[in-house]
């Protein structure tokens, strides 16, 4: 399955949002991508940015001052 | 009937941009820095226009900082490089510089700074050994145009940019009229600050981009929101800068190559008709839209534009941001036009929608004024 990563850290909302909605329509249904966010309003603001053009986000982890987030492409 | 030669002015907007900005006008005009649904559905095409414009430059989307075009973009990168300069810098720029670099330059003078000014001399080239005779212990920038917007001429900047760099001085390249016209790798190329816009290549008029390679650090023009990672607070256009974006995408070598087919086929029928019109920096890498041509004695050049208006055929007499004055031109003086031939020089710029047929037209037209 495919999978891909997006390090998004340091970039302001909804720069980020935007981003991660633009990479993800450039992959097939189903794919994964692990996108790297900072702490904060961005680690907010993306999942519903996901969630709300019918992406699943499917895990959320912290790692040190970033989080990571993965979200499963629409089919 | 209009044929349009005044591409170096500005461009006709290629349809599907024009498309595109007004469906963004109409369906996304959230401000893109809204966290709302709005908000990211504006963001999604300025971040889409910024992920086009790096890689159209082989640059990080984290390097470009939309703007409202070239001028900006060119005071932006000498003000804001020189802001708060301890002691008294040096700074080195070609005799042939658009007045959005050379009046800021002039404004630094003013308030203290040295400046070398380095001529490019009849080919139309500036010397890289040149600019490293001008450069100082205390040379703080150097900046040279990408392409000269009169002449056509592409500079050395590959040269001038690892010069530079060993010198650990910075190096700004103005490239409004060659983005995307000749290719441009700013991985292989130590440029440290390049501007570009919009306009000049079939996109929107008002905006631009300022290109700042990672870990250069500028202050920005104005203080305001954090836009831009700060350096340019205010608003962004996001309908405009999605133009942009795309127009960039549309520019392709195959294009490039066509004008410039276009441009020599022009050169050819003007010469048939008119032998003594002269090519100006004819042996010089030259932009493949722009042609400077130096009419035969008697003919002045704005005249001649006025009568060729007139038919409907639109260029211009040296370039368009000085026109209306009775000036010789600064970048034609440069290359070593007296003031006279200067005032008989015309500039026909061409662009994507330019024919073979009207270029034949207006070259007959030229040659039948001028005879």
């Amino acid at each position: 399955m495919q999978h891909e990563t997006l390090d998004l850290s340091g970039v302001p909302c909804p720069a980020n949002s935007a981003r991660a909605l633009l990479r993800l329509e450039t992959l097939d249904p189903g794919a994964e991508l692990e996108i790297t966010v900072d702490d904060g309003e961005p680690a907010l603001n993306l999942p519903p940015s996901l969630e709300r053009e019918g992406h699943a986000v499917i895990a959320l982890r912290r790692e040190g001052a970033h989080w990571v987030i993965v979200a499963r492409k629409s089919q | 009937m209009t044929i349009y030669l005044d591409n170096a002015s500005t461009t006709r907007p290629d349809d599907r941009v024009i498309d595109l900005v007004a469906a963004a006008e109409r369906d996304a005009y959230g401000n893109d820095s809204s966290v709302h649904a709005m908000g990211v559905e504006a963001g999604k095409r300025t971040e889409k226009a910024r992920l086009q414009v790096a890689a159209a430059l082989n640059a990080s989307p984290g390097e470009i900082v939309f703007n409202s075009g070239g001028t900006e973009g060119n005071n932006a990168a000498l003000l804001g490089a020189l802001a708060g300069r301890a002691g008294k810098p040096h700074i080195v720029i070609s005799g042939m510089e658009h007045s959005s670099v050379a009046n800021p330059v002039l404004r630094l003078e003013k308030s203290g700074m040295a400046v070398t000014v380095v001529d490019p001399g009849a080919s139309g080239l500036v010397d890289p050994a040149a600019v490293q005779r001008a450069l100082r212990p205390e040379t703080a920038l150097v900046s040279v145009m990408h392409a000269n917007n009169e002449t056509g001429v592409l500079q050395p900047i590959a040269e001038l940019g690892a010069l530079c760099r060993k010198a650990g001085v910075l190096f700004h390249s103005d490239a409004c009229q060659s983005f995307t016209k000749t290719p441009l790798d700013l991985k292989k190329c130590a440029v440290d600050l390049l501007t570009v816009n919009s306009h000049k290549l079939h996109g929107p008029k008002g905006v631009g981009a300022l290109y700042i390679r990672k870990g250069v650090s500028i202050a920005p023009l104005m203080e305001g929101g954090g836009h831009e990672d700060g350096m340019r607070p205010g608003t962004r256009n996001s309908p405009a800068i999605a133009g942009f974006g795309l127009a960039v995408t549309l520019c392709t070598p195959e294009l490039a190559a066509k004008t410039a087919a276009l441009r020599d086929f022009f050169m050819e029928e003007l010469r048939k008709a008119l032998p003594k019109a002269r090519l100006n920096c004819a042996d010089a890498p030259r932009l493949c839209g722009i042609l400077s041509i130096t009419m035969p004695g008697g003919t002045g050049a704005a005249a001649l534009v006025r009568a060729m208006s007139a038919k409907g055929i639109c260029l211009s007499a040296g370039s368009a941001c000085s026109a209306g004055s009775n000036e010789p031109s600064r970048a034609l003086k440069a290359i070593g036009l007296s003031d006279k031939e200067a005032l008989r020089t015309i500039r026909v710029s061409l662009g994507r929608f330019n024919t073979k047929e009207e270029l034949s037209l207006a070259a007959k037209e030229l040659a039948a004024y001028a005879a």
